[in-house]
């Protein structure tokens, strides 16, 4: 309809409408870059593990003395037969890390053993012939271990055993002909070890950023730690006794022996404690962006409702003049509809530089990935219903004012 | 003249609520996500050791090489080779190693079970370089650190926890089975971050129960339960073996006093690492590193991404909130300009109306910073959900927030309200009320 | 052309009720030049308002160009405002945010003219009253005889049946208001209908009729006492 004489008329009024159109490229571009941050958080702390986490606990047990290896190899065959004896508990495996766990052991992956630059990064567990059926990882090809490859590691001990299971994710990164089954690779070592079994997801321990280049990629190595400090116990339990095998669990290991440290605040975490600590800050991010945005949105849509309620204010008589001309209700709706959508435009045209501008900065200082275009047609979207939305009223106002306004004294 | 400003500008305020209700909502929702963001991010990059800060320095020396080290940076920690090479050529006023350690101990009745204690590994050096407070006895000599004696110093709240906070001082305390001898208690000292292990843990967690002889606890083979970083073909089998691994998990300082003795210091870091390279140890040139506290924690990373980017964002926010508040006062001033032509009609100056609304603004930032010190005192106590909890809960509520709150909101608001004044007093003088 | 039988209209509020029209009768016809007279509050402004459109009445029939209005809707009447009438306001009522041309353009647009023709009208009305050299500036850079023949300008664009003028040159000094009263004769003289109000008689004895409004009444001069009272006293006013 009328553009250019709206267009004129807001040339009149530069300041008001540079306000506007600047609140909305503003809200524009922190809108973008909230959601983006809120994507990929949450799609971050959903990730799924590859593992039954429904039905598994870990027990952090710390020895209470100083073992040697081969002690501590022996308690913690007597603790895994202490742990099978509960009612409530399907499996047990002893591990030295887990899954979400948040940190661990990596290491450098290579294709040859001369070879100086990695091919890839791997999460490493260590695990016995338990640890595929306690986890509740998806063996897709190849085999399980057997109980007589697992070999007992100690403190500093470093040794890099024959055999190995990977996760799909680190076979398609070694292989990517997908004829990982039987091959070999290099870990740290001038010793190969040979994939014999690949499983469909396993999750890194960490939950870092930096190691997002090797989501996924895992390797299990047959080995039974048998540390100084102690051990996790990572518990499969049968279904709907979680809980119970919870309360169990210590009880049973100190019945078994009083010299061991089990937290009695964190040291028996199920696995949605696990995964709810690992998101933490993710979570905090989404939600504080959240709140951002929300709150963000109805100052931006309070303030157009504000402006725009003083804008007619201020011209209810050229409102009358032009009720007394001709113009209908619908006609002067139309006009601050119309009016308030071509200032949304220009604030979203200036607001889809400024969204790019701050998502470089969020890529080069924080290592942030770019903004999928979606999300700005989408913010842009959004602004300009707000901007109709938020106006709506006043200009529902202003089609109310009445012709004879053109006729009131001035 | 002020108080005639404020009564005309708090009449002006009632006269519109609505108007003046957004404004402070804008002001005060703006104000408060800039302050709660700020305040995690004042606990995570403060200055642990302020009056220090620039005599402290980390060594780095590149171990690893140009293929193998960190984009061309040296190792963040020593090798336990390069730190008993460096520490024992004492070229420092003062230096310390130190990694972090987890023990268990018995408490003293009978029937008691352990519990996990954590600690540092360190050398003498550490406690008056970093000007660790003593409650009773002290530190250990630079002999006992030679003589590798059994020595121990537990922070106050271990002592309370053990001994009910008795003089413990020539007592003895077993730790993971092991007896050591208690030196001195320390007052608690708790820098945050704790800048002196942040390469290994956690730069905000639980403070530390107890600091053992470095020498004694490498003797018993006591295992870092902190990080540790190796490069290329492991061959070590064992405890003796990894000592002299290239794994990296030493952490290493230095005190240094004038800019000469960094300036020396730095010359022997290099003579160093090229005498590794003449006897074949390093196969590359000399790379070296020494940074102070501050630097070092920026080195680190050790304000979270989370942190900076929510106190951007906030920023941001609060940016689109005066920016919302121009327009609303705006609004608000030009709707009085026949009020205002009288008033100039009756003898105001520019400079009188600029100051009347002006004057009008910061009424409304105080308000505005009102409920933004109430969004903020009730955003703290939700900050646990949105942060850390190890960072959440160094984030408080105190005098400075406070003032800083309603200084912020007030200025901001003034300084939104200058365009607008300025609008106002554009007014020319006019005898009658004229809309439009 | 305008005819109003019986009409009334009637404010209320919580406590009275307020008759600014009773009984209201009055019958122009097609190319009268007809002034409306009346002391202050005697109701010309609002028999304007009604004969324009701007405000519906109580009571009574208006019929204009011999449609009977009281029925329309709002948006109905908007038509007829725009089509049929043209508006002259003692304040001239041009927008201050846009320039001579655009003004002038503002009913042609809610006609949903096309721009050429627009263009040809505009500059057609702006050439009638000697204005079309000023057709890109604003109300606030012309005098208020210029800013009366926009106005005038604007409500001749739209070729309307009938020109309702409030006080045309109640803001112009007497050269200003010579120079607008000479254009609307002649307007007149070229057919177009023309109903203004006025309360300076000297204005009123140059159109065709007089009509006289007093307390919401159309009255005949000569028989009205209450009229002599009145109106010499706020001619006698004027005048002096």
């Amino acid at each position: 309809m009328q553009i250019h004489p709206i267009i004129v008329a807001l040339r009149r009024h530069k300041a008001g409408t540079l306000l506007i159109a600047l609140q909305i490229a503003l809200t524009l571009a922190i809108v973008c870059n909230a959601l983006f941050i809120i994507h990929q958080r949450l799609s971050h702390l959903s990730e799924p593990s590859g593992i039954d986490e429904a039905n598994l606990f870990v027990v952090t047990n710390l020895w209470g003395e100083q073992y040697s290896t081969d002690e501590a190899a022996a308690k913690i065959q007597q603790d895994l037969a202490a742990l099978r004896q509960l009612p409530g508990v399907d499996n047990v495996t002893p591990a030295d890390s887990y899954p979400l766990r948040g940190g661990g052991w990596d290491n450098f992956i290579t294709l040859k053993p001369e070879q100086v630059s990695m091919t890839t990064d791997a999460s490493v567990y260590t695990g016995d012939e338990h640890f595929l059926r306690t986890l509740g990882v998806k063996l897709i090809a190849g085999r399980d271990f057997h109980a007589d490859e697992v070999q007992n590691m100690g403190l500093r001990q470093n040794f890099v055993p024959p055999v190995t299971i990977i996760s799909k994710a680190l076979a398609d990164k070694l292989y990517p002909n997908g004829d990982a089954l039987g091959k070999p690779f290099y870990s740290m070592s001038d010793k190969p070890t040979t994939i014999i079994g690949i499983v469909e997801r396993l999750h890194r321990a960490d939950v870092s950023t930096w190691s997002a280049p090797y989501a996924n990629e895992s390797l299990i190595w047959p080995i039974r730690m048998a540390q100084p400090w102690g051990v996790f116990y990572i518990v499969h339990t049968k279904p709907g006794q979680l809980d119970e095998a919870m309360r169990e669990a210590p009880k049973a290991l100190y019945a078994e022996n009083r010299m061991r440290m089990i937290s009695s605040k964190d040291g028996v975490r199920s696995f949605a404690q696990i995964r709810h600590l690992a998101f933490e800050s993710d979570r905090g991010m989404a939600v504080l962006m959240s709140i951002i945005c929300v709150v963000l949105l109805a100052i931006t849509g309070a303030g157009i409702v504000g402006l725009t309620s003083f804008w007619v204010g201020q011209r209810r008589r050229q409102i009358g003049v032009r009720r007394a001309l001709g113009a209908t209700h619908r006609d002067i709706l139309h006009y601050f509809l119309t009016e308030n959508f071509l200032i949304s435009l220009a604030g979203v045209a200036i607001g889809v530089l400024l969204t790019f501008g701050l998502n470089l900065w969020l890529v080069e200082r924080f290592e942030m990935q770019f903004l999928p275009l979606a999300y700005v047609l989408g913010g842009m979207v959004i602004l300009l219903l707000l901007g109709q939305g938020a106006v709506f009223a006043p200009a529902l106002r202003a089609s109310r004012v009445p012709p004879v306004e053109a006729t009131r004294p001035a | 003249m002020f108080a005639y400003y404020l009564q005309l500008g708090i009449r002006s305020l009632k006269r519109n609520p609505m108007l003046t209700t957004l404004m402070v909502m804008a002001i005060g929702f703006g104000v408060a996500a800039s302050m709660i963001t700020y305040s995690v991010f004042r606990a995570v990059s403060g200055n642990p050791i302020p009056d220090k800060s620039s005599q402290l320095f980390v060594p780095q020396i590149d171990s690893w090489g140009p293929q193998q080290n960190e984009m061309g940076e040296p190792p963040g920690a020593f090798s336990y080779i390069d730190a008993m090479a460096v520490i024992k050529a004492h070229q420092a006023t003062r230096q310390t190693l130190l990694y972090p350690v987890m023990l268990s101990a018995l408490p003293h009745d009978a029937n008691s079970i352990p519990v996990s204690v954590n600690g540092y590994a360190v050398t003498g050096d550490f406690f008056p370089m970093f000007e660790v407070p003593f409650q009773y006895g002290n530190g250990w000599s630079a002999s006992d650190d030679d003589n590798r004696a059994p020595d121990v110093v537990l922070t106050a709240e271990f002592n309370q926890r053990m001994f009910g906070g008795a003089n413990t001082v020539g007592r003895e305390i077993t730790l993971s089975g092991h007896d050591y001898r208690i030196v001195g208690v320390a007052k608690h000292w708790d820098p945050s971050p704790r800048f002196y292990a942040v390469w290994s843990d956690s730069a905000f967690q639980d403070p530390p129960d107890f600091y053992v002889l470095l020498n004694r606890a490498l003797d018993l083979k006591t295992d870092s339960s902190g990080r540790n970083s190796c490069r290329g073909n492991l061959t070590f089998a064992g405890w003796d073996q990894w000592l002299q691994s290239n794994c990296v998990w030493l952490m290493p300082w230095v005190e240094l006093d004038t800019s000469s003795d960094v300036a020396r210091y730095r010359r022997f870091l290099e003579g160093y690492a090229a005498d590794q390279q003449h006897v074949g140890r390093f196969a590359w040139p000399a790379n070296v590193r020494l940074r102070d506290v501050m630097a070092w924690l920026d080195q680190m990373k050790v304000v979270p991404p989370e942190s900076r980017i929510s106190m951007v964002v906030a920023s941001c926010f609060f940016l689109i909130c005066l920016v919302n508040t121009i327009g609303l006062l705006l609004a608000k001033f030009m709707r009085r300009a026949g009020e205002i032509g009288v008033r100039r009609a009756l003898g105001a100056t520019r400079h009188e109306i600029y100051a009347q609304y002006l004057v009008e603004a910061a009424a409304v930032g105080l308000a505005g910073g009102g409920l933004g010190l109430l969004l903020t005192a009730v955003g703290m106590s939700g900050v646990g959900l949105l942060f850390d909890a190890d960072i959440a809960k160094l984030a408080h509520l105190d005098f400075s927030l406070v003032g800083l709150t309603l200084i912020v909101a007030i200025f901001a608001t003034v300084a939104a309200a200058f365009y607008p004044a300025w609008r106002a007093a554009q007014v020319q003088p006019a005898w009658q009320l004229k809309s439009n | 052309m305008l005819k109003m039988t019986h009409l009334s209209k009637v404010y209320r509020t919580e406590v009275v009720e307020t008759y600014a029209l009773r009984d209201f009768n009055i019958d122009v016809k097609e190319g009268e030049f007809v002034a409306v007279t009346g002391p202050s509050g005697s109701g010309k402004t609002t028999f304007l308002t009604i004969a324009g459109l701007l405000e519906t009445f109580t009571g009574g029939e208006y019929h204009l160009d011999g449609i009977e209005v009281s029925q329309l809707n709002d948006n109905a009447r908007s038509k007829i405002r725009n089509e049929k009438i043209g508006f002259i306001f003692q304040a001239f009522n041009l927008i201050p945010d846009l320039n001579v041309f655009d003004n002038v353009e503002v009913p042609l647009r809610y006609r949903g003219m096309k721009a050429p023709e627009r263009k040809e009208r505009i500059m057609g009305a702006l050439d009638r009253v000697g204005l079309a050299s000023r057709a890109k500036h604003y109300p606030a850079e012309l005098s208020g005889g210029q800013q009366q023949r926009v106005a005038i300008a604007r409500a001749l664009a739209g070729s309307p049946r009938l020109l309702l003028a409030d006080e045309p040159t109640g803001n112009l000094d007497t050269q200003m208001a010579r120079g607008v009263l000479e254009l609307l004769e002649e307007i007149h003289r070229e057919g177009a209908t023309i109903v203004m109000v006025t309360h300076d008689p000297e204005l009123a004895a140059r159109a065709q009729r007089n009509v006289h409004i007093i307390d919401g009444q159309v009255v005949d001069l000569a028989e009205d006492p209450r009229f002599h009272t009145a109106y010499t006293a706020a001619a006698g006013q004027i005048r002096s």
